[in-house]
């Protein structure tokens, strides 16, 4: 009876599509060419995880390798490189949130006590400029500005101290990623809290004026607690994010004198995966790098949502 | 009150400072960069350049510009610039305008698809394997179909389409005009602001893209700016080979130096213009569907 009635439901259900199609066969036609990219860019790969559960090989193809269920991931756990660039994704991860993620916040509430405007718009169109530019880029400013004659090294110089090599040791490759990172992308991202500063009711500052309130007050009581909501939300989504450290970030300031602190998973499967074909291992170590990045990016979101109203990426 | 307002004064000026202070620190490496790139050899050398040049010269300048292969370079970049960056203009936008119609009957499915694609990441090897099975290997639209589609740029215009106002679309309908139509010449006309932002931002993710062309390009006929620096800067040895020459006047580091600028000098000249646009297109990413 009930299975009857799904039918029909169903049935009425296609037949609503056949006719919403009759009538604006249009946007079917628009949505298409997108769609159909979705497909085969997309969606494709992400079937194509299975070869994680095969011993895949190339001339054998998706359909007819071997299926060896779980043994890849076994194999991965054990592995003394997989921990390793589990570990220093972790850990660039968590150092990107503690320290990169505070600048530009601070940054935005200061470039808001400048009161002359073309002063500040000249220091913005200053500190946006590292975020257009290409990691491949940033990375050899970095690579000339810490070598053996780069700036860094003379101005230790001027100190009696002797150069330090600092993009060959692993020891201060985390360091490297956090201040290339906030080199590059903490100016840009003053815009978003720019943004929600200049929304701000003017009302409460004229008020706190009257009241005898410093510049100071006014930016610790109410610039501050106004613009929380927005970093709250920035937070949760890049914390959803972890994982994304960025290949071409990590992977430009990388050399095999760094590996040990800086390989990490995106590094890592290009190396293994890309470079020496082993394709089904490399494949099982993405595959739980995306579900626990799924994991993380929805958790993230679905907590963002409930603690602010406008929250939350959908 | 007179102590409040020295207070307020000393406040805002400490604040200026210390943001003077980082905008110096976002432009010193470039204009070391630059400057060594117009010094001598024997400046270079001795670690006598700073932020100026010294010992002035185009020598290094010349020595990289005389190169077939840096202009070939560069020709691969705006190309697939050009193309990329119009191919996802359509493509965004033909997908985002049925997707802010609530008659569209797919509507809930299709943003269903794009949300998944936002938050589950296909691994990189099937896509890889995926992208080359389909001939993407050393091909130049390995550099752009990769790029021409992406979930957050289609969800903001996506979410500027819906703030479109209903009625001068009806009225139109009722004068027979169908939705292409409406699109192409209603729509799109006054979205100029909306389109340009994305577009730049479709173009700056080409023109500085690596990991598309580190993965699929191996001819070296076909690399673009970004592959050419890393070739330059990791296997140094063609430069070094070029500097080795007595009778020159600029080393490895001088001729580093001018292949960076050279990649950064295009995005340098349209930036101050464009900034206006690339500050509301951040602005513009904060307001969801």
């Amino acid at each position: 009876m009930q299975n009857a009635s799904q039918r029909a439901a169903a049935r009425t259900q296609s037949k609503g599509l056949a006719d919403n199609f009759r009538k604006y066969w249009p946007y079917y036609v628009m949505a298409m060419p997108g769609v159909i990219y979705l497909i085969i860019f997309r969606f494709i790969p992400m079937l194509g995880s299975v070869i994680a559960f095969e011993d895949y090989q190339v001339y054998t193809g998706i359909f007819s390798s071997q299926w060896v269920g779980m043994k890849n991931f076994v194999n991965m756990f054990t592995y003394s490189d997989f921990s390793r660039i589990l570990t220093n994704t972790l850990i660039l991860g968590a150092l990107r949130i503690l320290f990169c993620f505070p600048v530009p916040v601070i940054m935005a509430l200061m470039m808001n006590e400048i009161g002359a405007p073309r002063l500040k718009k000249t220091i913005q169109t200053a500190v946006y400029i590292p975020y257009f530019l290409s990691w491949i880029i940033v990375s050899e400013l970095i690579f000339d500005l810490l070598g053996v004659s780069g700036l860094f090294n003379r101005a230790r110089a001027l100190f009696g101290l002797r150069p330090l090599l600092v993009m060959q040791q692993s020891k201060y490759f985390r360091t490297v990623y956090v201040f290339s990172t906030i080199w590059k992308e903490a100016g840009w991202g003053t815009v978003v809290y720019m943004a929600a500063i200049a929304g701000i009711d003017q009302s409460l500052y004229e008020a706190a004026s009257i009241d005898g309130a410093t510049r100071f007050q006014k930016m610790r009581f109410i610039t501050f607690p106004m613009l929380l909501p927005t970093v709250i939300t920035m937070l949760l989504l890049q914390i959803g994010s972890f994982m994304e450290l960025g290949f071409e970030h990590v992977f430009s300031l990388l050399t095999p004198m760094t590996y040990s602190t800086g390989d990490i998973f995106d590094t890592y499967v290009y190396r293994v995966g890309i470079l020496q074909a082993q394709y089904s291992i490399t494949t099982a170590v993405g595959l739980f790098q995306s579900v626990i990045g799924l994991v993380m990016v929805v958790f993230f979101n679905q907590l963002s949502k409930k603690i602010s109203d406008d929250g939350g990426l959908w | 009150m007179r102590k409040r307002s020295w207070n307020d004064q000393m406040f805002s000026g400490v604040m200026t400072v210390i943001l003077i202070l980082c905008a110096v620190i976002a432009v010193i490496p470039l204009l070391s960069v630059l400057a060594l790139s117009f010094s001598s050899k024997i400046a270079v050398n001795t670690n006598a350049v700073t932020l100026f040049p010294v010992g002035f010269t185009l020598d290094s300048w010349k020595a990289i510009v005389t190169r077939p292969d840096m202009w070939r370079a560069t020709a691969v970049t705006i190309g697939t610039t050009l193309v990329g960056t119009f191919l996802a203009l359509i493509i965004t936008s033909l997908l985002a305008y049925p997707l802010s119609k609530k008659e569209f009957g797919l509507q809930k499915g299709i943003m269903i698809m794009v949300v998944i694609t936002m938050i589950f990441k296909a691994p990189t090897v099937p896509y890889f394997l995926t992208l080359r099975s389909i001939g993407l290997y050393n091909s130049v639209w390995a550099m752009i179909l990769p790029h021409i589609l992406t979930a957050y740029n289609m969800i903001v215009m996506r979410t500027f389409f819906l703030g479109f106002p209903r009625e001068v679309e009806e009225s139109a309908t009722i004068d027979g005009c169908g939705p292409f139509r409406i699109l192409a010449q209603i729509v799109l006309p006054s979205s100029k602001a909306v389109i340009a932002v994305i577009g730049l931002f479709y173009a700056v993710t080409i023109w500085n893209q690596y990991q598309h062309p580190l993965y699929f390009i191996s001819d070296m006929n076909m690399f673009p700016l970004q592959m050419k620096v890393r070739q330059f800067v990791t296997e140094s040895s063609e430069l070094q080979t070029i500097a080795a020459k007595r009778a020159v006047n600029y080393t490895e580091r001088s001729l580093k130096a001018v292949v960076v600028v050279f990649a950064i000098v295009p995005i340098m000249l349209v930036y101050p213009k464009l900034q206006k646009y690339f500050e509301k297109g951040a602005m513009l990413g904060s307001v969801k569907g």
